[in-house]
Order: structure tokens, then C-alpha cells, then sequence
């Protein structure tokens, strides 16, 4: 399971990098990373990260529909890391939540993906993926 | 309810003097169970195995045993009076029972030939789905002694010596005996129909009865009996489907086959309601608490670990037919839930724990979430693929 999961994510990750090839502030980042000669620039890995995360909006609107849905106190602790597991969601709460996210973003969430979501970050990178797509 | 593993409860000074002796010491860790080929998303823990040619697959959880404070087997026996006169009721004298051969092409008649030939006739009107349902419906019906075994797991309630006479025991061989009739009825149905690959289906029951059943039932009598609960009244359902099917099929005789076998799965409902409802009037917090443990870890078929030695998806594709042909469907669990929270009056309890609250809200509260999980599945459901049953000599059928 955690390496399905895994999976899933480096594969958003690499979409994402592929779509912001074409921005010009990666331009010559690619060139480098295709092997014509790193010479001194190195692709900054936070910058990577960056690039592929889900807008703050995003990530906040997964929390609150975690939090409604699992009936969080409010000085409990939910942030991107958060696992659905740790914060007490069972299998059922898990697909409520993914349907809750449907709702409020207007998507759809094939079964296969929705078996990847494990923590709060990859709902939220997962939702953009398929907002862009649409 | 607290879950206690081995280890905790054998240190227990209190164990009244007739329950059974400690199990070996190879069974105080809990024994982890792998599975050759998990299913769709299980967050329980489970662990891939070595991949053993032939092997069906176990998806077995940690097995929590003696859940049940020792104190409260007490309860059982004081309700042994109550059972006597409450439970056994439920049982038919074996003199006034059906046996399969009511329904069956009679061999000591000048007949019989003509009989099996209009069986056949009938039979092949019958489509190859529903023949895989049934197939299934018999297997599990065939595991029985995995059934008997569990109930006899249960403290409190078992059957000592195979000839105790407490009621429970008495009730216990009675329902087993009753139980027996169905797997003989469909297997010799199914036998003389010549629909389908007897082999196969026979080489299934052993795999089956071989891997037993993982009801994590904790040998509670409280998790037992609102297993026991949701069981029988699902059989009923399913049997009453195949039924009504085999009734548009134009196959009168196998209708009244399974209505039968029906009807028996419905007084058997009543008599393991009545043994709940009994525990929801003498201890609630306990029933209620061991009634969300059960729907939290979901209620497992009894056939779950079925195998015919080729398909290690067997369980999942015989239930996608079912789902298919509506014989045993996602709402039908829905109905089933709701049915039994409405018959143990759950809203209406009172004096409650805190936990015990907590789990009445859960339980009162879930046969909603289920249907709307299942409407969302209904609206996206996708056809599913053909593909092959060995029950049924490999021919293809639609999940």
C-alpha cells in the first residue's frame, strides 16, 4: 500500500514538472537536467517542490473538509503531512471525505486514485491535477 | 469493550472454573496471517506472503481471542432458563422438517429418469450467471462445519463436549442439523442439473472448509450473536433472490428449492435476534459497544476466503455477479443494518456509557453513510469485464 501511495505522487510530481517545462523560469533548468552540461546551475530542489505543490487555498479547503468531516477539536493539529489514518478516519470516512472534495471542487475521483490518498497534501495535489485537466 | 489479546486475559485469577483450559503458548502472540493477493484498499494490517503455488488466499487479521471480561460469561448461564424456553422454540422437530429428497427426482421411483431429464430441461433454461451465484450460495452453504466450529468458539455459549445439554449447545447442534439440509439440497441440485463443473465447485468447498472463516468474533458471545444476526438475515435475502429468480427463469421446483431454504434462514433470524435483544435488555452498553465494534470491522461473508484453486479473486468476482444480478447487493447490507438497528430499538437506548453513546450514534448513523456511498458507486458503475468461472467449466460471465 505505502508504495502504491508513493508511486502516485512522484507521479503527479513529474506531471507537474512536465507542464511547467514550457514557463520560462524553468527553461533552463530542463536544458541542464537533459545532460547538456550541468556547469554551475543546479536545479533547486526546494524550487521542484514548490513548483508541484497544490496552491495553499487548496490545501486549507482539504482541511476543512477533514476536520468537518472527522469532527476535529479545534486545537487539534491538521496540516499537509497530516494522515488521514492518524487523525482517526476509518476506510468509510476516507471515501466520504474524497466525495466531500468532489462536491466542493466539482470533480471526479476515479476509485484508483482515491485508494492513493493517504495524507492531506496528496488530496490536494490530486485535485489540481484534475482541475487542470479539465 | 475493551480488546484483550491472549496474554492479558490467561493472567485473569478470575476465571469462573467451567470455562475452558488456556490455549498452548504458541497461541499468546497474536499470529499475523498473510494473504497471496490482497483486495481493494484494506487499511487493516496485512502483510504479503511468499507466493505458494495452489495457496488460496488468506487475508486473515490479527487474531484477538477472549474480548469478552471473563466475568460476563456469568450472564449465559443465568441465561440458560431463558434460553430453554425462548430459543429452542425456534427449532422444528426433525419429524416435522422437509429433507432434500422432498424436492429432489425420487431414485426408488419407476420415474426418476424422467424426473432428472425434466430437472435438466428446466436447468438449461437457466442462465450461467445465476448459476455461479448459486454455486457460490452452496459452497458457503457446504462450509458448515467452519460455522458450527465458530459458534463453538464462543465463551459461554459452546458446546463443551459435542453432547453438553445446556441450551445453548442443544440449540447449537439443532441449528447445525437444520443448516446441514441446505448445502445437501443445492449440491444435489446443482449435481443432477449438469450445468455445471461438479469438480471444481467440490474442490472449492474443500479449500474453503480448509480455510476457515475470519469473523473477528474474539469468542464473544455479544460479537457472535449480532454476527449471527446479520448472517442469517442476509442468507434469507439471498436465498429469497435466487428464489425469485428461479421463479422468471420458469424453474417452479428450484424456486420452492431455495424459498424453502429461505424460510429457515428467517426463523433462524428470529431466534439470533431474539438472543440480542435479550443482551440489549440486560446489559446495553456492552451490546451496543460490541454492535459498533462489528460494523467498524465490517461484517465479513462467510465465504470470504473461498478458492477454486485458479482464481485468487474468486470471493470478489462471485460477489460482483451476486451485486449484478441483485441476489446480494451493496443496499441489501444497507437494509440489513437499518433493519437490525430499528429491531434492538438502538435510538431508543438509555443509561449509557460515554463510549457506549458514542457507539449508538455510530450505529444509528451509518446505514445513511452506506447508502450514500453506494448511490455514488451506483451512478459511476462501469460494466464490468467477462470473465470466467471455473464453476461453470470456464465459460464467461459478466461481473
Amino acid at each position: 500500500m505505502a508504495s502504491v501511495t508513493a508511486s502516485s505522487v512522484k507521479f503527479s510530481s513529474v506531471s507537474c514538472l512536465i507542464k511547467q517545462n514550457q514557463l520560462s523560469n524553468l527553461k533552463k533548468a530542463s536544458l541542464s537536467f537533459t545532460g547538456n552540461g550541468f556547469q554551475s546551475r543546479r536545479l533547486p530542489v526546494l524550487r521542484f517542490r514548490v513548483a508541484c505543490a497544490a496552491k495553499p487555498e487548496t490545501v486549507m479547503k482539504v482541511v476543512d473538509i477533514v476536520r468537518k468531516q472527522l469532527a476535529l477539536p479545534e486545537d487539534r493539529d491538521v496540516c499537509g503531512e497530516s494522515k488521514f489514518s492518524v487523525l482517526g478516519a476509518d476506510s468509510l470516512d476516507t471515501v466520504e471525505i474524497v466525495m466531500g472534495l468532489e462536491e466542493e471542487f466539482g470533480i471526479c475521483v476515479e476509485e484508483e486514485s482515491a485508494q492513493s490518498i493517504s495524507t492531506v497534501q496528496e488530496a490536494a495535489d490530486l485535485i489540481e491535477e484534475l482541475l487542470e485537466k479539465k | 469493550m475493551a480488546l484483550t489479546l491472549n496474554a492479558i486475559a490467561f493472567q485473569s485469577p478470575k476465571r469462573p472454573s467451567f470455562t475452558p483450559p488456556p490455549l498452548p503458548t504458541a497461541h499468546r502472540s497474536p499470529t499475523l496471517c498473510m494473504a497471496s493477493s490482497l483486495r481493494s484498499a484494506s487499511r487493516e494490517r496485512e502483510v504479503e506472503t511468499v507466493n505458494k503455488p495452489f495457496t488460496p488466499p488468506h487475508e486473515v487479521h490479527v487474531q484477538v481471542t477472549h474480548s469478552m471480561p471473563p466475568e460476563k460469561v456469568e450472564i449465559f448461564k443465568s441465561l440458560e432458563g431463558w434460553a430453554e424456553d425462548n430459543l429452542l422454540v425456534h427449532l422444528k422437530p426433525v419429524e416435522k422438517c422437509w429433507q432434500p429428497q422432498d424436492f429432489l427426482p425420487d431414485p426408488s421411483s419407476d420415474g426418476f429418469h424422467d424426473q432428472v431429464k425434466e430437472l435438466r430441461e428446466r436447468a438449461k433454461e437457466i442462465p450461467d450467471d445465476y448459476f455461479v451465484v448459486l454455486v457460490g450460495d452452496m459452497v458457503t452453504e457446504e462450509a458448515l462445519p467452519t460455522y458450527q466450529t465458530m459458534i463453538n468458539t464462543l465463551d459461554g455459549v459452546r458446546d463443551e463436549t459435542g453432547a453438553s445439554p445446556t441450551p445453548w449447545a442443544v440449540w447449537t447442534r439443532a441449528w447445525t442439523a437444520e443448516e446441514n439440509r441446505h448445502g445437501d439440497l443445492l449440491n444435489k441440485y446443482l449435481y443432477l442439473s449438469g450445468r455445471v463443473d461438479m469438480k471444481q465447485i467440490e474442490k472449492t468447498i474443500q479449500y474453503l472448509i480448509g480455510s476457515g472463516m475470519d469473523p473477528r468474533t474474539e469468542n464473544n458471545p455479544y460479537l457472535g450473536f449480532i454476527y449471527t444476526s446479520f448472517q442469517e438475515r442476509a442468507t434469507f435475502v439471498s436465498h429469497g433472490n435466487t428464489a425469485r429468480l428461479a421463479r422468471e427463469h420458469g424453474d417452479m421446483k428450484l424456486a420452492q428449492i431455495c424459498g424453502t431454504i429461505a424460510a429457515d434462514e428467517k426463523r433462524h433470524e428470529t431466534a439470533y435476534t431474539k438472543i440480542t435483544e435479550k443482551l440489549f435488555e440486560i446489559d446495553p452498553d456492552s451490546t451496543v459497544l460490541a454492535f459498533a465494534d462489528m460494523m467498524r470491522k465490517k461484517i465479513a461473508m462467510p465465504a470470504h476466503l473461498m478458492y477454486d484453486g485458479r482464481d485468487d479473486n474468486l470471493f470478489d468476482n462471485f460477489s460482483a455477479v451476486a451485486q449484478r444480478l441483485g441476489i446480494y447487493t451493496a443496499k441489501d447490507y444497507a437494509d440489513i443494518l437499518e433493519h437490525l438497528v430499528k429491531r434492538w430499538k438502538v435510538s431508543q437506548l438509555r443509561g449509557l456509557s460515554a463510549v457506549g453513546q458514542e457507539a449508538q450514534d455510530y450505529v444509528c448513523g451509518l446505514p445513511p453513510r452506506i447508502r450514500k456511498l453506494q448511490e455514488r458507486a451506483q451512478t459511476r458503475a462501469k460494466q464490468g469485464p467477462r470473465i470466467p468461472f471455473s464453476w461453470v467449466h470456464d465459460r464467461e460471465v459478466q461481473l
